[in-house]
Formats: structure tokens, C-alpha cells, sequence
């Protein structure tokens, strides 16, 4: 007896915790249910599974290749693809004079047609604005639109300590030493109130960021606003500086420097605490780490068309500035 | 567990309880919870909101998994022309085109579906600096319209809506009939164009209704005029009150144990005590519709369909299908004083007229980088 009842029992939950009977939905909607209420009927009933897929993570968004896909589909009409040529190859290196213009490693924000609108918006700033080719720890003169300057104009002279970001939004940042304090400014290179970049000196130094000049001791980083342009021989290398800045004596830098792996820095020696704590910080495993390699850069096909496509319209822009400077030369 | 719990204690004995909770009770009785999930706004209707997970009654299924085996590759480029076909000649059967409105004040028209592409920089002409978010508008069609009369007979109908309001059903993404269901294809029927992978609808005034099978594109909105965009933003899964909410959490050390990152207390006690419903509370974040009302649209590009509109706040990730429709903020949406010419239900290629249509088209305010340099005037 005892059995056949517990045999009952199973059956009947097993019927109530199937979710199509009749017995479990409270209210099952039909198709001319006017439902004034805007709540979702709630299901109290759902298993360990419907929960985990419940609130596991969905993609709400297109891969951006699919989106291409569909780009490229022939069923779709209205909107122009974008045209590919790689007849025209960049130099191998070119990724390094113009940087900005590479697109996003993140995959999951890339976007090409996005990326071509802005790159053309970039050339159309640098047909009106000659951008020169500069490096970090090239020494540079920017020229801006200020309201507040007797003249409307203002002239800033500095070294290049750092450069950045991607597109429109690259910047770069000059440093420079006046009347004894430390100026740094930052420089939007497509912002229109820029009025001129000029290279006083190309050169290169042996790190990526320069910010270890705060902590230098100041003719380092000391400039002339009166510099003359150093002219560099037709076809030459950029020339790479390996000066070796000393650091102040004092420890309280900005940065723990000796954790960073700088080249351009004299040797110095710190205590054995903070020895300790940079081989506690050190990651030494980054550098065999492929796939974060691999992740921080785009693919190589992928660059190069992009390069050829900059490199080719670089041209153009360089040589319609030639024949007008030839012109205006006629003029005179 | 919470329904059957008192079923078995009633007619088991307790032993037999035991057996089955040490045995075969993950099997048979599965542990089911609920999934409430809290909103921040206690003064919002409705005051919670559950998740729903499955499809609305009257959703047709999308997707299919059916496949040919059978077919050749010959056979599979033929289908493809046959697709081809089929779907880029003009249908013979299709009627006339609807009559053409006047725009009126408060005359609603559709929207358009857009994928966001990303985030930009671009200037003003005083020299200011702001972000644009790039919308695509990309391949979409007009599935259907939905008078009022049939609307209010939905049941998905909002009360009040369908007396002003009827529907318009849009689509975008074209895409092969084959890997959808045929209850799915058939809604298509209709308008004579592919299936696509989105469907949206929007309220509109009958007055400017769209024949089905219209292509949408983006001179739909004219440069200078405003937009709402909604969006669902990135689904970050279950997260605690740290990233969801934004809470301090305890400190690293000073005997703080295994608290670092939970929430502190839930409430008072006394008369207020017990948890208040929209307490925050760890949970699914993101996936939500946001909306975000009155962008203006500042750059339109005709070759590639795309909207630069104001900020960087349109929810999602790049490549999340945005529905874009004329603002209804009333200092900001269209009306017949302050705004001419408006296309009227859509723009239609006739309207071009003999001038071709220019590549780019910018608002007065934005800075064009074929522009010389901002210069600060001196004063003389």
C-alpha cells in the first residue's frame, strides 16, 4: 500500500513539474488575450538548466564580419560597399610614421567603413594641414588659435614625450622647461584650431614614452623657443638619440622608474624595499604570452591594405602641395 | 521544490524523503528558483520586471535547422539564382503607390532600423570639440503597415495606442530564405522582398503610412533634425553590486573577511524592516533597452547610409541594432512651422529630381575638414 501510494506521489509531482500540463500554467494565454498589464507572467517553475540560460550572456550584437557579409550580399541595395585596391604596396616600416591611421586591435569595436570615413576625414585635415612625419622625442613647434593671446596666436616649442590614441582622436604631447617650471601640453593632431606642426628636429629616442623627463634633471628637457630647424640630408635615416638622461637624486619620483625597463636613463640605485617590490610587480611572462600578442595588433594582411590605401593618398596630397609651392614660385 | 515540497510530506514518510533527496532527487525533482530582477526607480510601472525568456504567443519561430543534404554545389548556385531572382525583379503584381500627405503637426511617421558602428571626434565651427556615434542604415524595407482598426484588435496592443496609432513593420538585414522557418518567410510575402534578420515595428499616424516593400535609406531624417535612439546595451551576465550598482564594498584588510565585495546592510528594521521591493541587489546586468532622446543628427552620408548623431550614449557595443525614429521631445520633434520639406511617409528616389544627390551632407554648425583652419579673429 505504502508503495503504490508513494508510486502515486511520483507520478503526480512528476506531472506537476512537467512544464506543458495544463495543471501548472496558472493562466494560458491565447492568441485573443488582451493582456492590460504589462508584467510578464511569472514562471516559478524553472529548472536549475532554464536558469543557467536565463541569465547567461547573450550576444545582442553582429560580429563585424557577418555584418560585411551582409554588406557584401547580393540581395542587398541602396548602400555602396567599400572598394579595396592594393595595387600600391607601402613601404614595410610605414605603420611607424603614421600610426594613427591603423585601425583598432580590439576586434570586437573594428568597423570598416566606419574606419574609411575616418581615415578620409583625417587625409581631407592633412591636404589643408601638412602633418610632418615626427616620433617621440622629436623636438617640435605647434602653432594654435588662442583668443586670450595678445596676437591671437600662440607658439609652443617642446620635446615629443608621448603619442596616441587612434583616428581623429590622436594626440601627442609636448614637454618643455620655461623660466624654470615644467610645461607640458597636450595637442590634438586633427583638431582644427591647430594651425601648424613644424619638426624642428627628427629624431628617435630609446623608449616608447618619455615621461621619465618629470623626473630628470631639467636641462633635459629645456628647449629655445628660437630654435633653428635642423635640416636632416635628402633620403636619410631618421637618426635614433641615445642620450642617457640622469634621473634626480632624490627618490620621490612620480613613477617607480626602476620597475619600467627604461633604456634612455643612467643606471641609478635604489633601495632594497623597493628591489623587492619590483620583483614582486614584475610580469615576466607577458613577453612569451602569444595570444596577448597576437590580440594587441591587427593582422598583417589587414594592415598592409590599409598602409597601401594611406601611403597612396599621402602621395597625392604631397604631390598637388609640390605644384602649388611651384606656382607660387612662378608668381614671384 | 517549493510546490512539492509539502506534496511529499504529506503522503511519504519521512524516510522515504530522506532516500530521495540523497539519491535521485537532483533527477527528479529539479531545484527551481525565481528570477526577479530589480529595477533602480521604486516610483516606475511596473514596479519589478522579470526577464522573459520565452517568446511571445503570437511570435511566429524564427530560425530553422532543416538543411538539404542532397544538394550539389551546382544545385546550391542555382537555388542562389533562383533567389536572386526571384527577389531583385519587381514584382508585376505589386498595386500602385500609396497617396502622398502633407505633414501635419502630430503626424508620426516611421523610423528606420540602424546598426551603431562606433563612436568618432568631430568638430564645431567655433573650434569645440564632441563626439558623433555613426548609424548605418543598412538594406531595409518596409515588411507591412497595420491600420488602427486591426491594431486594437492585437493582443499586443498598448491601451489607448491603436485609437491614434496604427503599425509599421520594418526589416533589415536581407538574408536566405533557406535558414528560416516557412511560418517566418511568409510574413514577407506581402511586401515582396527577402526575409530579414530583424523586425521592428513602429506607431504611426495613418496619414503616413508606407506601401510594403519600400526601401527605407537615410534621407528618410534630414541634417539638423533630432532623433530618439533605442538600443539594448551590452549584456554583461550575472554581476555583483560592485560593477552593477556601483557599491563601495569593505576594505582589503583591518580583519574584513570574506566581504570585500559584498553588499552591506539591506534595509532598516522595525516598521520599515523586510527587504523593499527594487532593493539593489546582485543580478543580470545590461541587455536592456535604453533609449536616448533627442540627438541631433549633424552629417549624413548618402553613398554608405549613415547618421552621425550627437554623443557617445547610444547603448551597446558596435554592431547592436538600433531602432532611429523622429524624436518626440516637443521643443525638438518636427512640426509644420519650423520644419520644410519634410519627406512625407519617406523619401522616395523620384524626389531627387534631376540634381544628383551630393555624397555628404553637413549641418551648418560642423566643422568639414575641407575647410581652412579656425583662426581667432584680432581685433582692429
Amino acid at each position: 500500500m505504502a508503495t503504490s501510494l508513494g508510486l502515486n506521489a511520483l507520478r503526480l509531482s512528476l506531472s506537476v513539474l512537467r512544464p506543458s500540463s495544463c495543471a501548472v500554467v496558472p493562466c494560458q494565454l491565447t492568441v485573443a488575450h488582451k493582456s492590460h498589464n504589462a508584467t510578464h507572467v511569472i514562471n516559478y517553475r524553472r529548472t536549475r538548466a532554464e536558469m543557467a540560460k536565463a541569465i547567461r550572456r547573450k550576444q545582442n550584437f553582429l560580429h563585424f564580419e557577418l555584418v560585411d557579409k551582409h554588406r557584401h550580399s547580393p540581395l542587398q541595395t541602396g548602400t555602396e560597399n567599400i572598394s579595396q585596391e592594393t595595387e600600391v604596396t607601402a613601404p614595410r616600416n610605414y605603420r611607424y610614421v603614421m600610426p594613427e591611421f591603423m585601425p583598432r586591435p580590439d576586434w570586437e569595436r573594428r568597423d570598416r567603413v566606419l574606419e574609411k570615413l575616418e581615415r578620409r576625414d583625417m587625409m581631407r585635415r592633412r591636404a589643408i594641414m601638412n602633418i610632418p612625419e615626427f616620433y617621440v622625442g622629436s623636438i617640435m613647434a605647434v602653432t594654435v588659435a588662442d583668443a586670450y593671446a595678445p596676437s591671437k596666436k600662440n607658439r609652443f616649442v617642446g620635446i615629443c614625450i608621448d603619442r596616441g590614441e587612434y583616428g581623429l582622436k590622436a594626440y601627442f604631447v609636448l614637454r618643455n622647461v620655461v623660466d624654470g617650471l615644467g610645461v607640458e601640453v597636450m595637442y590634438e593632431m586633427y583638431n582644427p584650431k591647430v594651425l601648424s606642426i613644424e619638426v624642428l628636429k627628427l629624431e628617435k629616442r630609446l623608449d616608447d614614452q618619455l615621461y621619465y623627463l618629470r623626473d630628470a634633471l631639467p636641462e633635459y628637457s629645456t628647449f629655445s623657443f628660437d630654435m633653428e630647424p635642423v635640416q636632416l640630408p635628402k633620403g636619410a635615416d631618421v637618426p635614433l638619440n641615445t642620450t642617457k638622461v640622469k634621473l634626480k637624486p632624490t627618490k620621490e619620483w612620480e613613477c617607480r622608474w626602476e620597475a619600467h625597463d627604461l633604456q634612455g636613463v643612467q643606471p641609478f640605485e635604489v633601495n632594497e624595499k623597493r628591489m623587492r617590490r619590483k620583483e614582486k610587480s614584475a610580469e615576466p611572462w607577458k613577453k612569451h604570452d602569444l595570444m596577448l600578442d597576437y590580440r594587441s595588433r591587427v593582422p598583417e594582411e589587414e594592415e598592409e591594405q590599409v598602409m597601401a590605401e594611406v601611403f597612396r593618398e599621402k602621395q597625392v596630397i604631397d604631390s598637388q602641395r609640390k605644384s602649388m609651392r611651384t606656382v607660387l614660385k612662378k608668381r614671384k | 521544490m517549493m510546490a512539492a515540497k509539502p506534496l511529499l510530506g504529506k503522503v511519504l514518510r519521512p524516510c522515504s524523503i530522506a532516500l530521495f533527496e540523497t539519491h535521485i532527487s537532483s533527477k527528479l525533482f529539479p531545484i527551481s528558483s525565481v528570477c526577479v530582477q530589480q529595477i533602480r526607480e521604486k516610483s516606475r510601472s511596473p514596479k519589478y520586471v522579470v526577464r522573459p525568456t520565452t517568446r511571445r504567443p503570437w511570435h511566429v519561430r524564427k530560425w530553422t535547422t532543416k538543411q538539404d543534404a542532397s544538394l550539389t554545389s551546382e544545385n546550391e548556385t542555382f537555388v542562389q539564382d533562383v533567389i536572386k531572382d526571384q527577389y531583385l525583379s519587381p514584382s508585376p503584381l505589386k498595386e500602385g503607390p500609396w497617396e502622398r500627405n502633407d505633414f501635419q503637426n502630430g503626424t508620426r511617421r516611421t523610423g528606420a532600423l540602424a546598426l551603431k558602428l562606433g563612436v568618432i571626434k568631430q568638430w564645431t565651427n567655433s573650434g569645440k570639440s564632441f563626439y558623433v556615434t555613426l548609424l548605418q542604415i543598412l538594406d531595409n524595407h518596409v515588411i507591412n503597415y497595420v491600420p488602427p482598426a486591426q491594431y486594437s484588435a492585437y493582443p499586443s496592443h498598448k491601451p489607448h495606442h491603436a485609437e491614434r496609432f496604427g503599425l509599421q513593420i520594418v526589416g533589415a538585414l536581407s538574408c536566405d530564405p533557406r535558414q528560416f522557418s516557412k511560418a517566418y518567410n511568409n510574413l514577407f510575402v506581402k511586401a515582396g522582398v527577402p526575409p530579414k534578420r530583424w523586425l521592428t515595428r513602429f506607431l504611426i499616424t495613418p496619414d503616413a503610412a508606407v506601401e510594403p516593400g519600400t526601401a527605407l535609406s537615410v534621407n528618410h531624417f534630414r541634417v539638423g533634425d533630432f532623433v530618439d535612439v533605442q538600443s539594448r546595451s551590452k549584456d554583461w551576465g550575472f554581476q555583483g553590486v560592485i560593477k552593477r550598482w556601483g557599491m563601495k564594498g569593505m576594505p582589503a584588510s583591518h580583519g574584513v573577511t570574506k566581504s570585500h565585495r559584498k553588499m552591506g546592510g539591506t534595509g532598516g528594521g522595525g516598521d520599515k524592516d523586510g527587504i523593499w521591493r527594487g532593493k539593489r541587489m546582485p543580478g543580470v546586468m545590461g541587455n536592456r533597452l535604453s533609449t536616448q532622446f533627442g540627438l541631433k543628427i549633424w552629417r549624413i552620408n548618402t553613398k554608405y547610409n549613415i547618421l552621425y548623431v550627437t554623443g557617445p550614449a547610444v547603448a551597446g557595443v558596435p554592431h547592436t541594432f538600433c531602432r532611429v525614429k523622429d524624436t518626440v521631445l516637443p521643443k525638438k520633434c518636427l512640426r509644420e512651422d519650423r520644419s520644410e520639406n519634410v519627406p512625407m511617409p519617406t523619401w522616395f528616389p523620384e524626389d531627387l529630381g534631376d540634381d544628383p544627390q551630393p555624397e555628404e551632407i553637413f549641418d551648418k554648425d560642423l566643422f568639414q575638414f575641407t575647410e581652412p583652419s579656425l583662426v581667432e579673429e584680432t581685433e582692429s
